[in-house]
């Protein structure tokens, strides 16, 4: 194969653009590895790291346009570039939308627009809330790094004239069932959502649909909402438009522990709630929770549960001698060197409750993200480690892994190779602008590392994890299946694959 | 206790959304069936704080 590519002086395309063509071109016949990106510096990096560099592509501008790849002939890469140009060109002239210079023009122009999404660089943030607000749009701000001063007065505002600001830095809402920014598409059903974790409300809202249930509207306050600088000004906002939604039957409030004048208040309103409620608050004592005549939930899996459990629900995700029993059959064939756990996380969510989970059982795991400070490491992997690597030393210049799938490609390789390595584990977030097969994106790499491991006379161990429902363009189903038939054992949940992962480490010291 | 009367309206409403940064937050919208303006923003000034705190002033964009 040798290196093909196009350099198109001053086009742009965003980001998330750049992704779906990289993904698509990939898929194209003939092609190895191809990037397609705005020739940035970050870009010119990347390319280089994957073996893909050449003198034009480091001399091109900011605003020149790139496709490369590995192709194995220079024909299959003009035919990878036309299609590229056939499906990414817009349809019809006459069809191409107009565009507007401010959010205040798109209200003159469309009266109706009641919702403004915000993604710019956080310094900006506060600045286009405020024109949106002003012209009497709800928002929703993706932009993060906003200063909490400029949270609090956003906040502020939209409290004084009525609507709802949801974020800074949210990822995840689902209004009217439409899934904004990076949300999973979810179902409609009784159960409203406000909460500070977007991975938080997405896990419990997708598995509601399991049982055959859904969401009302999630809310996503932002991971600073509960911060004493802010005061949890949209989380009580929700709260009261979830109490008068008629078509919200039950609330589910979830959020990492809040500061304590936040939680004091909260408590406080939530004590006069009419509608059944569950409540996740991580972290918090579960009398003063239960005190306000709420459920109380120890963990997402649980909260999600405990929801369904209102409506009489006995939907199960299983028992922990079932991953008992799949933890023993998973040991067979390992090598006697193969004792230590690897995770690459795309959420930090996620690694989070994964660390917490395998802590005990790993007896300290480190991170780039660590529970505590001493096991904090850079660079490569020791004995138990898992990576977050939606953390800002991956992600700088660059979207975040659950969108862009290859920031974590480089690790499954990478950890595979350590010999002592017994099991990798992998989470997986479905979103509408994110990679179009995630899971398949992984398996040709998942397949390497099992034979490496093999020619040692080893056995490694995948086990994964997919957040997201059948609605999702990727469909969960079918992004498991892909998985499972790679040999990776697939579990429902973030929290049942850490609990796997605890039981493979037990058996494989007790096997030392 | 808040006046959610413009959130239930929300609520109750077709959604329009005017999207601010990458346009393919809008294209998948699109994609799910909803309606959407896209703005196609870029920082006042060429990114210039001050000169952008001085627009402000003004009463710019």
């Amino acid at each position: 194969m040798s290196v093909f590519f196009v350099i198109q002086k001053d086009r742009y395309i965003d980001s998330l653009e750049t992704l779906s063509e990289t993904a698509m071109l990939n898929d194209q016949p003939g092609i190895g590895t191809g990037y397609v990106g705005m020739a940035t510096e970050v870009f010119k990096e990347v390319t280089k790291e994957i073996g893909l560099s050449a003198p034009e592509i480091l001399a091109a501008a900011d605003s020149d346009y790139v496709i490369v790849a590995e192709a194995e002939s220079e024909e299959a890469f003009n035919n990878a570039v036309e299609k590229l140009r056939t499906e990414s060109a817009p349809v019809d002239d006459e069809e191409k939308p107009v565009s507007f210079r401010t959010s205040v023009q798109a209200k003159e122009h469309e009266p109706r627009a009641n919702l403004c999404q915000i993604s710019v660089p956080g310094e900006y943030a506060l600045e286009e809330a405020k024109k949106a607000l002003n012209a009497g749009m709800h928002i929703c701000v993706f932009s993060n790094n906003v200063p909490l001063s400029d949270e609090r007065e956003m906040k502020e505002l939209a409290r004084e004239k009525g609507l709802l600001c949801m974020g800074p830095d949210c990822g995840v809402a689902n209004i009217n069932g439409a899934a904004l920014v990076l949300s999973s598409i979810n179902n409609r059903g009784p159960f409203g959502i406000v909460g500070a974790s977007g991975t938080g409300i997405q896990h419990v809202a997708a598995i509601l649909p399991e049982a055959g249930s859904g969401v009302s509207q999630t809310i996503g306050t932002g991971g600073n909402d509960l911060k004493e600088a802010v005061g949890g000004i949209t989380m009580l906002m929700g709260i009261d438009a979830l109490e008068a939604d008629p078509e919200t039957k039950y609330i589910i409030l979830i959020s990492r522990k809040p500061a304590d004048s936040v939680l004091k208040k909260l408590l406080a309103r939530i004590s006069g709630m009419k509608k059944p409620r569950v409540v996740f608050f991580m972290g918090c004592d579960r009398e003063a929770i239960e005190a306000t005549g709420s459920v109380w939930a120890e963990n997402l899996d649980d909260c999600a549960l405990r929801a369904l459990e209102l409506i009489h629900s006995d939907y199960s995700l299983g028992s922990i001698d079932e991953l008992k029993e799949t933890a023993k059959e998973a040991v067979k064939g390992m090598a006697p060197e193969q004792k230590y756990l690897r995770g690459a996380y795309t959420g930090g969510t996620y690694l989070d409750e994964a660390m917490r989970t395998m802590w005990d059982a790993a007896g300290g795991i480190w991170s780039n993200a660590p529970l505590s400070k001493e096991w904090k490491i850079e660079g490569d992997s020791r004995e138990h480690t898992c990576i977050d690597y939606g953390e800002e030393e991956y992600t700088l210049g660059r979207p975040h892994p659950a969108i862009d799938a290859s920031i974590r490609k480089p690790a499954i390789l990478k950890e595979a190779s350590d010999p002592t390595v017994a099991v990798i584990v992998l989470d997986v977030i479905l979103t509408p602008p994110g990679h179009p097969d995630p899971c398949g994106y992984m398996v040709p790499d998942i397949i390497k590392a099992q034979k490496m491991a093999a020619e040692r006379g080893g056995k490694i161990v995948f086990i994964a994890s997919v957040l997201g429902t059948t609605a999702d363009w990727q469909d969960i189903r079918k992004q498991e299946q892909e998985l499972r038939d790679a040999g990776v054992i697939v579990c429902r949940t973030n929290y049942r694959a850490a609990l796997l992962a605890s039981e493979i480490v037990k058996l494989r010291r007790d096997a030392q | 206790m808040t006046d959610t009367s413009k959130i239930l309206s929300l609520f109750r409403s077709e959604l329009v959304v005017v999207n601010v940064g990458p346009k393919s937050f809008a294209d998948v919208l699109e994609k799910q069936g909803y309606k959407s303006l896209q703005v196609d923003w870029k920082p006042a000034a060429g990114g210039d704080k001050r000169m952008q705190e001085l627009l402000d002033y003004l009463g710019g964009y």
